[in-house]
């Protein structure tokens, strides 16, 4: 399979057209898959088999150290598989997750939906258990994690079964995962549209309880750069609150204060040892998978 | 500030289309959900301050721009206190005055001074405007109206006058020509060398009314050495000469000429006198000349003289008249200055005989009425009248007599009653006594208040007496006109009475002109009202009190700069 036949890597509309999620997924991991030779989440709740020399392009943090300060050489520790990993999928369902700045484009929802079923897969495939909770102002949907046969189905028709919600308090999902007695993956998906601070809290939280965490914070392109006729008042969907404004005045102070704000959950997000990921709703699914890699 | 085109300041309306829009755009904007609103209200919290700034400062500038612009159309006029010619006024009544008189003549530094004096006065011409109103007066004192082009043309053909121009007079006259202008600048400029003689005497001062401003060129700062001919008189066979000047200028040679000869010379300084002696020439009126050697005012180095030598009178005295005037004719006799003749008769002529008479009032209170009678049938207008009171002669025609007492005397008064100093054409009054008529000529007959006695008059008594006689019988009784002095070009003029000459007028520049001291500048304050400026201020000053620049130019680029101004700030803060 070429470059050019990888869905996972068209722009997400253009996949998105090709069929509904299931379709959608399938094909974006049957690219991703395609494209590496390893499995994307080793590394984690797996059993240590053997060294080998370290090559470029490994990660650092595979290194043996001990190793090398006795042989003064560089190896990487091999991992085996495990299945007992238990990952989480949390998808943000508000009401501000169903914008899109344009028509041609998918919206947050649409896109979060499509990647979490394409994690879910991935997952599913390496055997991990995996469920899925859908939040807005409550939790809507919380689908277990499982491994057993029929588990997309039901994690594709759970993301199907909600709608699109109202406000957004990511809180109230996060505090529910805090129930998992095991430990394992959780990955949150949404445009993070919500108290940082709270939110914080809760998945340092998690971290604390062993959890390894993965926020992909949701964006689209019209989000991070401001635009639009010469004057118009903005409202916020979720709220009654609206602004009036010139976009070209403010075009340049706002994509700072939106720099500003990815800038300040990648570094809360890496002061608490949270993987933080920043993701246009342009972007191919193919490269944001690999972003989660 | 005025404007010369008023009627575009209908356009300041304008001013308000920035605000009005900026007004009128505040209608309902179209909605659309956004949901990083906080985002948005965190960048809108930033840029409030900002943006609120940078919009009043756009509103500002448009306006300005507008308003900028409308005023620049309406060519504004702002006062200006620059010189040049670029520099409007306001409308002007302006007198120059063009000192052109004798001492203007006076070379400094190798140039003419009246070059200089012209050049300043042309450009205070040339500086008018069309608006303006315009006079010039030159040393004659006429106000010349005219047109800025007929008056430069008069100010380049001026040439030094042998005249003085009393510059305060002058300033009052054209302070009073310039007020009664309406028009709303008022201005005397003064162009003159302003010698100290040429103020009033007496330190009079011009009245220059409020609203009127009078600049005065400054007079220069020395005193420029000259010497001149103020007086050359003929008495007695010499000729007095008076020289005047700048006052510690040392003494030059003085040379008589007549006929193109020298006949004498002497040495004068300014301020002194000397008499050079005249060669014997024959009877006749003759014309000479005082010559000074050539100094910076050449005007004033030459001067005419006219005197008249005549044959002598032959001379006939009444029965009657008296021990003094036999004794003075046989002195005159003696001394060839009279003969024997009836040519002029002396005495009380009670009889109507034709011919040139000396008639003296009669010893016999009971004769004057024959006296009168008699005058009257030789059509003599004057009579003999109620005695006099006492006092002393006064005459400036026979200077010898002025002074000596007259104790008796008949008042000369016209026949007709009427005041005045005559009743003909022909009538001169030649000496007075307490301002009456005492001594009067009309035609060949001469009338003396009082008889030639000492009883009636101290003047037989005195030194005078003869030459008095003398001056009766040869020159006044035979109908010689005096040579009188006036200003004027330099030269003699002649009066005749059909084909006899008569008398003479030597014209000849004032005296004071020749005096080239300065007059200090308090003087010229206090005596013209002016303020008093050095060339250079003086074109600087020359209108200053009206003179407006046209600020349009300054207005438009103003507001390019506002332009370049409103553009960097739409688009900096884009």
């Amino acid at each position: 399979m070429t470059d050019a036949q990888r869905i996972d890597l068209l722009d997400p509309a253009e996949v998105a057209r090709l069929g509904g999620i299931e379709i959608v997924a399938q094909g974006v991991v049957e690219g991703f898959l395609a494209g590496i030779h390893r499995s994307p989440f080793r590394g984690f709740s797996v059993e240590f088999t053997e060294h080998r020399a370290y090559q470029p392009g490994d990660e650092p943090r595979y290194l043996d150290w001990k190793m090398l300060a006795r042989s003064d050489r560089l190896f990487v520790k091999q991992f085996e598989e495990e299945t007992n990993l238990r990952a989480m999928i949390l998808l943000d369902a508000s009401r501000s997750m169903a914008w899109r700045g344009a028509p041609a484009r998918l919206t947050k929802r649409a896109y979060g939906d499509r990647l979490s079923a394409a994690l879910a897969l991935i997952l599913l495939r390496q055997r991990d258990a995996t469920g899925l909770i859908t939040f807005d102002e409550v939790v809507r949907q919380v689908i277990p994690a499982r491994v057993k046969a029929g588990q997309w189905a039901r994690l594709v028709r759970g993301l199907l079964d909600t709608p699109d919600g109202r406000g957004t308090a990511a809180q109230a999902a996060l505090v529910h995962l805090t129930l998992l007695a095991r430990r394992g993956l959780v990955v949150l998906v949404s445009d993070l549209l919500f108290d940082r601070e709270l939110a914080l809290t809760a998945l340092r939280y998690l971290r604390h309880r062993g959890h390894q965490v993965v926020v992909v914070h949701l964006m689209d392109p019209a989000e991070a750069e401001l635009a639009g006729p010469p004057e118009v008042r903005f409202r916020d969907p979720e709220s009654t609150a609206s602004v009036v404004v010139r976009p070209r005045e403010l075009a340049h102070v706002y994509a700072q204060t939106v720099r500003r704000e990815v800038a300040a959950w990648r570094s809360a997000c890496r002061r608490h040892g949270i993987a933080y990921h920043h993701v246009l709703t342009d972007m191919p699914f193919g490269t944001a998978l690999r972003l989660l890699a | 500030m005025t404007f010369l085109h008023p009627l575009a300041l209908v356009g300041l309306a304008a001013a308000a289309i920035p605000a009005l829009l900026h007004l009128l755009e505040r209608r309902a904007p179209p909605e659309a959900d956004f949901p990083p609103l906080r985002y948005l209200s965190e960048a809108e919290r930033q840029s409030a301050r900002r943006l609120k700034l940078r919009h009043l400062l756009l509103l500002v500038l448009r306006t300005a721009l507008i308003a900028l612009v409308v005023l620049a159309a309406a060519r504004p006029l702002v006062p200006s206190r620059g010189s040049g010619g670029g520099a409007a006024h306001q409308p002007t009544a302006l007198v120059v005055i063009l000192d052109n008189s004798l001492s203007s003549g006076v070379v400094v530094d190798g140039r003419p001074l009246l070059d200089r004096l012209k050049a300043v006065a042309r450009a205070s011409v040339a500086h008018a405007g069309s608006a303006d109103r315009l006079w010039l007066m030159l040393a004659d004192g006429v106000a010349r109206a005219g047109s800025r082009d007929a008056l430069l043309a008069t100010i380049d053909s001026a040439t030094v006058a042998p005249r003085r121009l009393d510059v305060t007079a002058a300033v009052a006259q054209a302070a009073r020509l310039v007020d009664a202008e309406p028009l709303p600048g008022r201005e005397v400029h003064v162009i003159s060398d302003l010698q100290r003689t040429a103020l009033s005497v007496g330190g009079g001062e011009a009245s220059v009314p409020r609203g009127v401003r009078v600049l005065a060129l400054a007079p220069p700062g020395q005193a420029t050495p000259n010497r001149g001919v103020a007086a050359a008189r003929v008495t007695d066979g010499a000729v007095a000469i008076a020289v005047a000047g700048t006052p510690g200028t040392g003494p030059a040679p003085v040379t008589v000429r007549l006929r193109d000869r020298d006949v004498g010379r002497a040495l004068a300084a300014p301020g002194s006198g000397v008499t050079v002696p005249l060669p014997a020439v024959a009877p006749g009126w003759l014309v000479g000349e005082v010559a000074l050697d050539p100094d910076e005012l050449r005007f004033d180095d030459r001067r005419a003289f006219a005197w008249r030598v005549a044959p002598p009178g032959a001379v006939r005295a009444e029965p009657g008249t008296g021990p003094f005037v036999a004794a003075a004719l046989a002195v005159l006799e003696q001394g060839k200055r009279v003969g024997s003749g009836s040519e002029v008769v002396i005495g009380e002529r009670t009889q109507a005989a034709p011919g040139r008479s000396v008639v003296l009032p009669p010893a016999d209170p009971a004769l004057v009425g024959q006296a009168n009678r008699a005058l009257a049938a030789r059509g003599v207008h004057w009579r003999f009248g109620e005695p006099g009171t006492p006092g002393p002669i006064a005459s400036s025609i026979l200077g010898g007599i002025a002074g000596i007492a007259v104790a008796r005397r008949y008042r000369i008064a016209p026949a007709n009653g009427g005041g005045g100093r005559g009743t003909g054409n022909d009538t001169t009054t030649l000496a007075t006594v307490n301002e009456e008529p005492w001594l009067v000529r009309e035609g060949d007959v001469l009338l003396v208040g009082s008889r030639l006695d000492t009883a009636w008059t101290a003047l037989p008594a005195s030194p005078a007496f003869v030459p008095f006689l003398d001056a009766l019988v040869n020159r006044l009784a035979r109908g010689e006109a005096l040579v009188v002095e006036a200003e004027g070009v330099p030269g003699v003029q002649f009066h005749v009475r059909g084909t006899d000459t008569v008398g003479a007028t030597v014209y000849g520049p004032d005296p004071r002109e020749s005096d080239l001291t300065p007059a200090s500048a308090d003087n010229v304050r206090r005596s013209l009202g002016a303020a008093v400026f050095e060339e250079a201020r003086f074109a600087a000053e020359r209108f200053a009190g009206t003179r407006r620049a046209d600020a349009s130019g300054l207005l438009l680029a103003l507001a390019l700069l506002v332009a370049a101004v409103e553009l960097g700030v739409a688009t900096l803060t884009h």
